[in-house]
């Protein structure tokens, strides 16, 4: 199992990180899921994830401030973003900075698992 | 002392030179159509009902001024010339005049007066005296007099001429004037009371008919020309008979004016439909001043006030005002749109992904069943949510009457910080909220105070995001304060009000934003000052504005 790629699920709102990660679950995915930045970022200094989903709007840290973060402590982990009716600036901010994918919500499923599966590198389907 | 008399009296008219000869009150009554009545009952035949038979044969022939000032003020000489004493004497005194007028008209000598101390609760040791005249040409003539101790330093009389120049002066008043004579109402209630009957309410409840013979035997009895023009009528006599055409719109309204009179109080208003003699139905506003013993008056005054316009135009306010607001909360709510958005695309979106990773669960080869159960609960739970916001945003969009109920504050903040509570969290604002424990209710319309506090809210977070870079901070908190009422207070640490813009920050139209239209406050203090409450604006000596309003608690 340690070789089985670990996610992680950034989101403030209950629901969409819960189904988010079952979605995951039912791939047959190993995630784990934190309600806001500051708790992934305590996890990910022990912890080896593969991806990180993060939403951009969230209390005190953002997603965008997120992805900052990590690469200014030189981690180049994958970041997808799943937000809800986002503006071109944060789109264009996020691809600028490397964004491995930029999705709005509610959740194209079958697209979002295409990118997740490119990134972690494994066969679709 | 006296009240002068109406008109010289000729002395070719025997029958008003004696009467004016009088102080009191002195009646001339035609006796030839009782006289065989009369003359029976001296020589004992008195059958039952002989009495009353007696007095409605005595016909009025002549009356003096004081005679018309105690009983005919309402309808003047005219008016009782030709009737019979029953047409306005008092039931109570009914029994006491036929043994008087029998022992003077049969009695020897003709000219010897009968006298008689009577009870009387609008005279003081009143004395009634009958007698014939020794004038042949007055052989069918009875006198009758009433004779009182002034009761003040005015005399009865003075205040009884007063009273008229009082009528005088109600009739042309600009107000609509019914003068009513409840006399034979107050007599059963006073029997009533001996009786030892509290609750005239439960009394009522329990008689409706006394209402229906109340309205019958209680009459109105002179109105003014205002009166005539409000009831739409050609003539005052057209109104003059029982009150019930007053309530026939109302019924309550009568109940409502028994009980009062009933319990003795001085005068009742109420605001109630009127059916007018020419079918239009209007609003009136009804003040009822009863007659008070043991004073003299012994009138029921009722005054009318047409307000069907007045009421109408209120209506007319009461809905622009609420128009309004509700312009004002629809522009909030646009302030908030991608907010809402928001709000409402979670639930949605947790849904679209709990019903795919459904349908992948289903598609295995070997359907996990229970995942796709405890799926589609959270599917279930989501799409409720969902509902609630959509639920919450319509009661702040939809027209609707304002409605006055007992309410929580602290709920109505609650539910304000859903709409909020995005807002503040994407701009990384830390919201501190501390709910005061066990305040008492409030009264007031739930959407109208949420739309105070959410403008409250956002007023703060626009204060704080206009500011600087740095995210700022907002404390919320409710309290009792220590008059008792209970208080809201929001304070940010934003860069404050302008010292000189304190006093202006609530006007109409008053902004230092960009894009707002400057209602949004003007609108708070127009919704709290309809509450009752207090609304105001300071800042802090560390900076930073503070908003408060307090409303009375609702006990």
């Amino acid at each position: 199992m340690s070789n089985t790629p670990l996610i992680a699920v950034v989101d403030d709102d209950e629901a969409v990180r819960d189904a988010l990660l079952s979605l995951l679950q039912v791939e047959g995915l190993r995630a784990i899921g934190y309600p806001s930045a500051g708790g992934f970022l305590i996890d990910f200094a022990t912890k080896t994830f593969s991806c990180l989903i993060t939403d951009v709007r969230m209390p005190r840290m953002g997603g965008l401030d997120l992805q900052c973060c990590l690469i200014s402590m030189g981690s180049s982990i994958p970041v997808i973003f799943v937000t809800s009716a986002e503006d071109e600036a944060t789109l264009a901010q996020a691809t600028a900075a490397g964004a491995a994918g930029f999705f709005n919500k509610p959740l194209a499923t079958a697209e979002f698992l295409q990118c997740l599966r490119g990134v972690l590198g494994l066969e679709d389907g | 002392m006296l009240a002068p008399a109406c008109e010289e009296v000729s002395a070719a008219d025997p029958c008003g030179h004696e009467i004016q000869r009088h102080d009191g009150a002195c009646w001339a009554f035609d006796i030839s159509e009782a006289r065989d009545l009369i003359e029976a009952a001296s020589s004992g035949d008195r059958p039952q009902g002989w009495s009353k038979a007696l007095l409605a044969r005595l016909r009025v022939v002549e009356a003096n001024a004081n005679a018309v000032h105690l009983f005919g003020s309402y309808a003047g000489r005219e008016r009782m010339l030709g009737q019979s004493i029953l047409e306005f004497w008092p039931i109570e005194g009914w029994h006491v005049l036929p043994g008087l007028i029998v022992g003077a008209v049969t009695g020897q000598p003709r000219s010897r007066a009968r006298k008689l101390r009577v009870k009387s609760l609008v005279l003081k040791d009143p004395v009634l005296t009958a007698w014939m005249s020794d004038d042949p040409a007055l052989a069918q003539t009875l006198f009758l007099a009433i004779f009182a101790e002034p009761v003040d330093e005015r005399s009865f009389w003075a205040l009884r001429a007063s009273q008229e120049r009082y009528n005088n002066l109600i009739h042309h008043l600009p107000f609509a004037f019914l003068e009513v004579d409840s006399r034979a109402q107050a007599d059963i209630f006073e029997d009533l009371r001996r009786k030892g009957l509290k609750d005239v309410g439960a009394y009522l409840d329990t008689n409706p008919a006394d209402i229906q013979r109340s309205c019958q035997i209680v009459r109105i009895t002179d109105v003014n020309k205002s009166a005539v023009e409000l009831f739409g009528a050609r003539h005052v006599s057209e109104l003059v008979g029982p009150v019930d055409p007053l309530f026939a719109a109302s019924p309550e309204s009568a109940r409502r004016v028994m009980i009062n009179h009933f319990e003795g109080s001085r005068s009742y208003s109420e605001v109630m439909k009127l059916r007018t003699l020419d079918g239009r139905l209007l609003d009136v506003s009804m003040s009822v001043i009863y007659p008070t013993r043991p004073e003299q008056l012994d009138i029921t005054l009722i005054m009318l006030e047409d307000i069907t316009e007045r009421l109408r135009t209120e209506a007319q306010l009461r809905q622009l005002q609420s128009d309004y607001t509700r312009a004002a909360r629809i522009s909030m709510l646009g302030e908030l749109a991608s907010s809402i958005a928001h709000e409402v695309n979670q639930p949605l979106s947790a849904i679209r992904t709990y019903a795919e990773t459904s349908l992948r669960w289903l598609s295995r080869e070997e359907p996990n069943l229970q995942k796709v159960t405890q799926l589609t609960a959270r599917i279930s739970d989501n799409a409720l949510h969902a509902g609630e916001i959509v639920h919450r945003i319509r009661g702040m969009t939809t027209r609707q009457v304002p409605r006055s109920a007992s309410l929580d504050l602290n709920e109505v903040v609650d539910e304000a910080l859903h709409f909020v509570r995005h807002e503040i969290e994407t701009r990384s604002i830390d919201l501190s909220v501390r709910l005061g424990r066990e305040l008492p209710p409030i009264w007031g319309d739930r959407v109208q105070l949420q739309q105070v506090v959410v403008n409250l809210l956002l007023n703060a977070v626009q204060a704080i995001h206009s500011g600087s870079e740095s995210s700022g901070s907002i404390e919320l908190t409710t309290d009792l304060d220590e008059r008792g009422a209970v208080t809201l207070n929001i304070r940010d640490d934003g860069p404050g009000v302008a010292e000189g813009d304190l006093d202006r920050v609530f006007q109409s139209f008053f902004t230092t934003k960009d894009e707002g239209m400057g209602i949004g406050l003007a609108i708070c203090q127009s919704i709290i000052a309809a509450h009752g409450g207090a609304i105001g604006a300071s800042n802090w000596p560390g900076g930073g504005a503070r908003f408060w309003f307090s409303l009375p608690a609702h006990r």
